[in-house]
C-alpha cells in the first residue's frame, strides 16, 4: 500500500494545505472566498478517490488551524461525507480534527457527525 | 416619528456604521474590523468570532443577491451597535425581487425552528441536494452567531435584515 496521494497538492488561496502520509490533510488559514470549490472540491475529491485506491480504514482533516469558514466552505465538507457516504466498493471513517475554542469548528463538525455517524467522526482538541 | 436610518441609529451609542459597493472583495476587510470592534468594544474574543459569521453571512447574502450594484441607492450599509446588554448587526442592501422571495420564504421555513434543529436542517438539506449553493448562511447566524435573524422590507424596495440577541 502506497504512503502518498499519487497527485500534486494544489495551491489554495489563504489556505496552507500539507499532506502528512498515511492519511492526514492538515489545512491552515481562512476559507471565505466566494466559490472556494474550483480548488478545494478538486483537492477533497482526489483524497477521497485516492483513500479508496489505497483502502484506508481512516482519513484525518485538521481543521484546528483553519480558523474561519464561510458557508460555501462548510459546504464542501459535507460534500465529501457524502461522497463516503455513497460509496459501496469501500467506506472509510473520515475524522475531523477540531479546536474546541473555534465556534465553527464546534458546531459545524457536531452537526456533520450528528447526521452521519456512520461515516464521520470528530476528534476535539 | 419617523424611523431611523441606520446611519442616525450608529450616532447614539458605541456602533460602527458603513455605506458601500456591494463588491465582494469588500468582505473580508470589513468581517475582520467588526471582529476588531466587537473584541475591543466587549472585550471577549468568543463574541467577536461570532460576530464575524454573522458579517460574512450577512454581506455574502448582501453581495450575490444585489443586481442593482451598479444603481444610485444600491449600496449596501452595515450597522454593528449595541446598547450593553443586546448585539445588533443589520444589512441594508436593494436585491433583485427573485431573491426577495427567496429570503422570505427562507425565513419563514427558518423561524418554524429551533435555532439548533434549523441548522441540522440546513445540513440535512445541503446534504440531499446537488444544487452547489449551500443555503447555510442565515442558519449559521442563528446557531452559530447566537442571534435572532429578521427581514424588515423598507421603502424603494430596500430590505433590513437585522440579527439580534444577547452580549
Amino acid at each position: 500500500m502506497s504512503e502518498s496521494p499519487a497527485f500534486e497538492l494544489p495551491k489554495v488561496e489563504g489556505v496552507d494545505v500539507e499532506f502528512v502520509p498515511p492519511n492526514l490533510l492538515k489545512l491552515k488559514g481562512v476559507m471565505a472566498r466566494k466559490e472556494p470549490s474550483a480548488d478545494v472540491a478538486q483537492l477533497f475529491k482526489h483524497l477521497h478517490r485516492d483513500a479508496i485506491e489505497r483502502r484506508l480504514p481512516t482519513f484525518c482533516v485538521d481543521v484546528t488551524g483553519l480558523t474561519f469558514v464561510n458557508s460555501s466552505s462548510i459546504r464542501l465538507f459535507i460534500d465529501w461525507a457524502v461522497w463516503v457516504k455513497g460509496e459501496t466498493a469501500h467506506r472509510y471513517l473520515l475524522t475531523f480534527r477540531t479546536n474546541r475554542q473555534i465556534t465553527w469548528q464546534t458546531t459545524a463538525f457536531a452537526a456533520l457527525s450528528s447526521l452521519m455517524k456512520e461515516v464521520v467522526s470528530v476528534e476535539r482538541m | 416619528m419617523a424611523e431611523l436610518t441606520m446611519e442616525e441609529q450608529s450616532r447614539q451609542r458605541p456602533a460602527v456604521f458603513m455605506r458601500f459597493r456591494p463588491a465582494w472583495s469588500y468582505i473580508e476587510g470589513i468581517r475582520e474590523f467588526g471582529r476588531f470592534f466587537c473584541q475591543t468594544t466587549f472585550g471577549t474574543p468568543e463574541l467577536a468570532e461570532r460576530a464575524c459569521i454573522v458579517i460574512q453571512e450577512a454581506l455574502e447574502n448582501a453581495v450575490k443577491y444585489s443586481s442593482n450594484a451598479t444603481k444610485e441607492g444600491g449600496e449596501l450599509e452595515l450597522l454593528i451597535q449595541s446598547d450593553g446588554t443586546t448585539l445588533e448587526i443589520s444589512v441594508s442592501s436593494l436585491p433583485d425581487a427573485a431573491h426577495l422571495a427567496q429570503l422570505r420564504e427562507e425565513l419563514s421555513d427558518l423561524h418554524t425552528l429551533a435555532p439548533e434543529q434549523a441548522y441540522l436542517a440546513a445540513f440535512l438539506r445541503a446534504a440531499n441536494e446537488q444544487d452547489k449553493s449551500s443555503r447555510l448562511g442565515l442558519a449559521r447566524i442563528r446557531y452559530e452567531g447566537g442571534l435572532e435573524v429578521s427581514l424588515q422590507e423598507q421603502d424603494g424596495g430596500r430590505i433590513r435584515i437585522t440579527a439580534t440577541g444577547k452580549l
